[in-house]
């Protein structure tokens, strides 16, 4: 299984745009290139101000002298502290240009993580947006002795803290036109000194465990993995993006600042956090991330919305949406439809899509991202259905971003896109996702170790994720890596990716599959009281608790469907064709987080339901027609009790396995 | 953290043997106290107390049977409302009294109402000065916006906002008119600890950045100690006691009649 | 076509009456919430006024139209200072009583001042049918009637622009929407009260011109005041452009209903059609057409 994708080293290498190869030297070029035309906006006191590029040089060129009266030296470390502010973007590009390295720090970091990355990651300097974050570093000063220098944005509330190292923007930057006044040409010999190699930024990820790892990023790695998606994508100058996400998370660094440096488009910032959605209809972006959840919640408004609606504009909307589902993504992807469904298509388009993506600022969308997770496909359809260019793309910290990404015409619900320019793609024994590419990170910051555990000495880094390449070239991410274990025939066994299909069904509310050191793979299924409990209503199959309803055969023969639906998809994927479910019970309780059975947060517990239910899995692997449970459970009121049962194992209809022949 | 210690001027507010009675209910007997420029001070004292009755007095709202009150130095037995909002006092109310068909710029715009200058048929002409005006008027407002952090309801008609927010904008719209004297009754009523502080530090920080007096109830006690420079205590109409913070605290008076009691 | 098309102007123009009646009402009800049932005596007081001052003194036209506007100014200050001033924070009801009253007292004082008769009111409006839209489309429309319709647009846009733009339009609506916010931003309650009663004079002043043209100024017309208040329920207590389109629907409505329906029941329809209408908004609609719904946080 050591496929290996993507270009073979001895590819053309992609030139940095016109020869620069840093910020700095990028920002001047812009400067030159197109000096009168919008660098940044802000939404500010009601309106939205803007700087243009050469602007911005002005506003660089005044902060990074600043810094060096300061007594910023070459090699320090700025830690940046704040929402999406202009002024913070600056600082990391005036750091830059004076050879600082800015350390992006989240923003709603409490005093602690923050104090752990500062401290870390030996900042001098600290920019703070406001009174808020000042408190903050105020309050760990003592614990960061690196710490010297701290400058804020807003004065709001400022004025009676009267220490010494605390100095306003608007006070550094006059000190540094006075400073670039007596040494003229300091700012052009500085910016010239730093090289493509050079490190460019430390990006902390905060990890699942443990305390947060410095990336360390080469401004070749931001450059070049920035310009390979411009140049993927065919972006422009004229793009125009909202700034939204933290800034310390490594897909805003190159969304807003990577890729507007070298393409050379404006970036806005909105006005506040809370005013995202509104800044977004004014803005009207045409090139636009947001990880999953946020796409869920706007389309959770809009459903809301619409049932607060007039009963014409709901008619309407639900009719147009049904045309849009039937047809719009195939428009979209440019495959034939019926003329009566793209006439259909094109009135909804002036009666519903188009006010719609009006309302949600989506009407200038070229490019639409999403990633982070997995995305439900239902809410991904339905931007693309609204003839939104939203595409998957699969990415870390690590690799600067781009690993895969959904080529135009290749758009799927379920995969993350095929490799980015420049990416190889390895999958390795165990299924972990394997990369190499010019945006791989330099080295984890003071972690030797961990940067050889993540990064091999030839260069391909471990991305934690199992996954694999399928017959369309496209990467499928199932599950964690060390979550995945292995059937007898040594074939894949991703448990998470198999019941998340089973609990894609309404009638199933919970699924534990069975399968890793085992020959086949089993599984258990807690159904949904609210969903079969109103079918059996529906049907007029009586039954008096859980426990009946679970046991009922005609319940069984829904779920015994389902399992086989599932298997039929299973079976389409040669990587998971042998994790067909063969065998299934029907659980007579509902996994409990009383009971131990899940977490609070409602994730299984895979070992305790493992121990707790061995004979109904030792069932599942036998002959046996029905076996025989006796648990304890806990009541709502706290008592405990026992529950037995005589559960119903059964069988479901696997497939041979068929590799996908659709074409893509 | 080194504070600048604030300068608190002379008094710009004094009134003298107020009494105030509703049929044959004594709301206020023989109350004189002063307010002094720049300082924060909180009336309190149990429900019923005469706290709101006091605001209601000072701003024009009730008019005393007895008793006198002296605003930059100028006598007088009654207030009107709308002449002591022409001299500078504002107020919020406890039950949040917003234009509630409005939006929040709305409704903090016709805080600017008494500042418009020129006559109507500029205004409706909407030209030159007017127009200019109009501008002036906006920008003034977008900083109280920006100041209260309620950006992203500028459009939102108030009565759809959550009671904290109104509350803001009515803040809002208070400080719109410039005032010289704030009245806030009960400013944190019915607000999570989250509302609280953050109405605190607003509150703090008019007072901080705009020297704007402010005379506020308020229920809280943590709050009342922390953010004021004075107390004055009401019980049952009455004064009970008048000073700092610290010296009310220990006041046995207060303790007997107020701070000793449990209360909510 | 044409004949039906000669209706709904018709129709229209009397609609048009009921709406400067209507807007009078909608006035008062938004700056203090009361229902003035004194509006369609207002507006015979001002028509009996105007026709006395150009009678008994002999004045020219327009001279006399400022003195009644005088006049009805001087009115509302009196009103204020005499009646609503002691009766501030009273039950609604009690000030809707108190406007009943003031209806009597006009009609009264009307009659005393100027007699009983039936008066001609002639201030030089063009009258008979317009030529040219008979000629040219044999319409047959009252030259007074597009005189009529002409100036309440023109009277409905500048009180649109005083009340949108100008400061005392905004201080209108704060006040119609909270008192006691008003009063603390600096709003003194008794001049939006002068001034609102004011402009309603003059509004009224205009209708009893209009109406008193039509068909000459007769105690009938303080009858008009019972029309507006089906046109109300359909418009909204509180919408201007409200009590505009329900005056003309309710215009209208009563004209055709009267023409295509009167056979079937009998006729006289249009003396009840305009409250049936309203009997049946007020159950599907009782917020009429165009007033605010409440809204209350939940």
């Amino acid at each position: 299984m050591n496929d290996v994708v993507g270009p073979k080293s001895s590819q053309t290498t992609r030139q940095a745009p016109d020869g620069c190869d840093t910020f700095p030297k990028l920002l001047i070029h812009n400067a030159e290139k197109r000096g009168d035309l919008p660098a940044m906006r802000e939404k500010d006191l009601g309106i939205w101000q803007s700087w243009t590029w050469r602007e911005v040089l002005d506003q660089v060129r005044a902060l990074a002298c600043g810094m060096t009266a300061l007594g910023l030296k070459r090699g320090d470390k700025v830690a940046i502290i704040g929402d999406n502010r202009p002024r913070l973007y600056w600082t990391m590009v005036a750091a830059q240009a004076v050879g600082g390295i800015p350390v992006p720090i989240y923003q709603d970091s409490v005093a602690d993580e923050m104090a752990f990355v500062i401290d870390h990651a030996e900042a001098r300097f600290a920019m703070a947006e406001d009174q808020e974050q000042i408190d903050k570093l105020l309050e760990i000063k003592d614990r960061c002795p690196k710490l010297e220098q701290v400058i804020f944005d807003d004065s709001r509330g400022m004025r009676h803290y009267r220490q010494d190292f605390l100095t306003e923007f608007d006070e550094v930057q006059s000190r540094g036109r006075a400073f670039d006044r007596d040494n003229p040409g300091f700012f052009d010999v500085e910016v010239a000194k730093a090289k493509g190699g050079d490190v460019s930024i430390y990006l902390y990820t905060s990890g699942t465990t443990g305390q947060p790892k410095g990336v360390v990023l080469s401004f070749e790695n931001v450059i070049r993995t920035a310009q390979n998606g411009i140049d993927f994508e065919g972006l422009t100058a004229d793009e125009e993006m909202l700034a939204y996400l933290p800034m310390a998370w490594v897909g805003d660094h190159i969304f807003s600042y990577g890729q507007s440096y070298c393409a050379g488009f404006c970036v806005s910032c909105p006005e506040s956090s809370a005013t995202v959605m509104h800044d977004l209809r004014e803005l009207g972006p045409t090139y636009f991330f947001a990880p999953p959840r946020i796409f869920e919640s706007i389309l959770t408004t809009v459903m809301i919305r619409m049932e607060d609606a007039s009963w014409l504009k709901r008619k309407m909307f639900h009719a147009f949406m049904a045309v849009a589902r039937r047809c719009g993504v195939d428009i979209l992807a440019g495959r034939p439809v019926p003329p009566g469904d793209r006439l259909l298509y094109a009135l909804g388009g002036l009666l519903v899509y188009g006010p719609l993506k009006n309302t949600l600022g989506f009407s200038r969308i070229r490019l639409a991202y999403t990633a982070g997770e997995a995305i439900g496909p239902d809410i991904f359809d339905f931007y693309r259905a609204l003839g939104i260019n939203l595409k998957q793309l699969y990415g870390s910290t690590e690799a600067s971003v781009f690993i895969t990404i959904q080529p135009d015409g290749e758009i799927k619900p379920d995969t993350v896109g095929k490799p980015a320019p420049e990416v190889e793609i390895k999958i390795a024994d165990n299924g972990e996702v394997l990369f190499k590419s010019p945006g791989v990170f330099l080295e984890y910051y003071k972690s030797p170790e961990a940067t050889a555990e993540t990064k091999s000495a030839d260069g391909w880094v471990h991305t934690g994720d199992a996954g694999f390449l399928g017959d369309d070239g496209q990467l499928k991410i199932i599950d964690r890596a060390k979550d995945v274990g292995k059937l007898n025939d040594g074939s894949l066994f991703a448990p998470k990716f198999i019941e998340n299909k089973l609990k894609f069904f309404p009638e199933i509310k919970e699924a534990v599959a069975f399968g890793d050191g085992r020959d086949h793979v089993a599984a258990f299924i807690n159904i949904d009281l609210e969903a079969v409990g109103s079918w059996a209503e529906r049907h007029g199959v009586p039954y008096g608790s859980y426990q009946e309803l679970a046991a009922l055969p005609e319940v069984y023969e829904i779920v015994r469907e389902h399992v086989a639906q599932v298997n039929r998809d299973l079976s389409t994927d040669p990587h998971l064709a042998s994790s067909q479910i063969k065998r299934f019970l029907i659980l007579h309780k509902e996994l409990d987080a009383d009971d131990g059975e899940l977490t609070r947060t409602r994730k299984v517990r895979r070992r305790i339901v493992a121990d707790k239910y061995l004979p109904l899995i030792d069932g599942l692997y036998s002959d046996a027609e029905r076996v025989h449970i006796d648990t304890e459970v806990t009541f709502e009121d706290g008592r405990k009790g026992r529950l037995s049962a005589d559960l119903k194992i059964g069988a479901a209809e696997t497939y041979e396995a068929e590799p996908l022949k659709r074409a893509s | 953290m080194s504070q600048v210690q604030k300068t608190i001027g002379d008094t710009l507010l004094k009134v003298e043997g107020i009494s105030l009675s509703f049929g044959g209910v004594k709301a206020l007997a023989d109350i004189s106290f002063e307010i002094k420029q720049h300082e924060i001070l909180a009336i309190i004292g149990p429900n019923g107390a005469g706290k709101s009755s006091m605001l209601n007095v000072i701003n024009g709202f009730y008019h005393p049977q007895e008793g006198t009150i002296s605003y930059r130095g100028e006598a007088r037995r009654r207030m009107r409302p709308h002449v002591a909002a022409k001299q500078g006092i504002a107020r919020t109310f406890q039950n949040i009294a917003l234009f509630k068909g409005m939006s929040t710029l709305d409704n903090i715009m016709t805080g600017r109402l008494l500042k418009m200058r020129r006559n109507f048929l500029w205004q409706a002409l909407y030209w030159g000065p007017a127009q200019r005006e109009e501008t002036e008027h906006r920008t003034f407002i977008e900083k109280i916006i920006d100041f209260l952090e309620i950006q992203a309801i500028r459009k939102t008609p108030v009565g759809r906002l959550p009671y904290g927010l109104q509350k803001r904008v009515e803040l809002g719209r208070a400080l719109a008119m410039e005032p010289e004297l704030l009245l806030l009754d009960e400013p944190m009523a019915g607000m999570n600890v989250e509302e609280k502080e953050d109405m605190c530090r607003f509150i703090l920080d008019v007072n901080d950045e705009f020297g704007t007096t402010i005379a506020l109830i308020e229920h809280d006690m943590g709050v009342v100690m922390d953010i004021s420079d004075r107390v004055i205590v009401l019980d049952y109409g009455r004064k009970l006691a008048d000073g700092a913070p610290d010296e009310v605290r220990a006041d046995q008076h207060v303790i007997d009649a107020y701070l000793g009691v449990s209360h909510d | 076509m044409m004949f039906f098309l000669e209706i709904v102007i018709s129709g229209l123009t009397t609609g048009v009456m009921y709406s400067l009646v209507a807007i009078g009402f909608v006035l008062i009800f938004k700056a203090s919430g009361v229902f003035n049932f004194a509006q369609g005596v207002l507006a015979l007081f001002a028509a009996l006024t105007l026709v006395g001052l150009m009678e008994k003194f002999g004045l020219p036209a327009w001279l006399a139209i400022i003195g009644t506007i005088a006049v009805m100014i001087a009115l509302a200050w009196a009103i204020e200072y005499f009646v609503l001033r002691h009766l501030v924070n009273q039950e609604h009801i009690i000030l809707f009583m108190s406007t009943l009253g003031l209806a009597y007292v006009l009609e009264g004082a009307g009659d005393i001042l100027w007699g009983s008769d039936v008066k001609v009111l002639d201030i030089g409006l063009p009258q008979g049918a317009s030529d040219w839209l008979l000629d040219s489309y044999g319409l047959y429309v009252e030259k007074l009637e597009i005189v009529a319709a002409v100036v309440a647009t023109a009277l409905v846009v500048v009180l649109a622009v005083f009340f949108q733009r100008t400061r005392i339009g905004r201080a209108l609506r704060a006040v119609a929407d909270d008192h006691q916010a008003a009063l603390s931003i600096g709003i003194s309650l008794r001049t939006i009260w002068i001034i609102v009663w004011s402009v309603s004079g003059i509004v009224a002043l205009v209708a009893g011109i209009m109406w008193g043209s039509k068909s000459g100024v007769q105690f009938s017309l303080s009858l008009i005041a019972l029309k507006a208040l089906p046109v109300l329920i359909l418009g909204g207590f509180t919408s201007i452009p409200g009590a505009i389109i329900g005056g003309l629907i309710i215009g209208v409505g009563e004209k055709l209903a009267e023409v295509y329906l009167g056979s079937m029941v009998g006729g006289a329809i249009e003396n009840w059609f305009a409250y049936m209408l309203a009997l049946a908004f007020l159950m599907f609609r009782p917020q009429g057409l165009f007033g605010e719904k409440i809204i209350e946080r939940v």
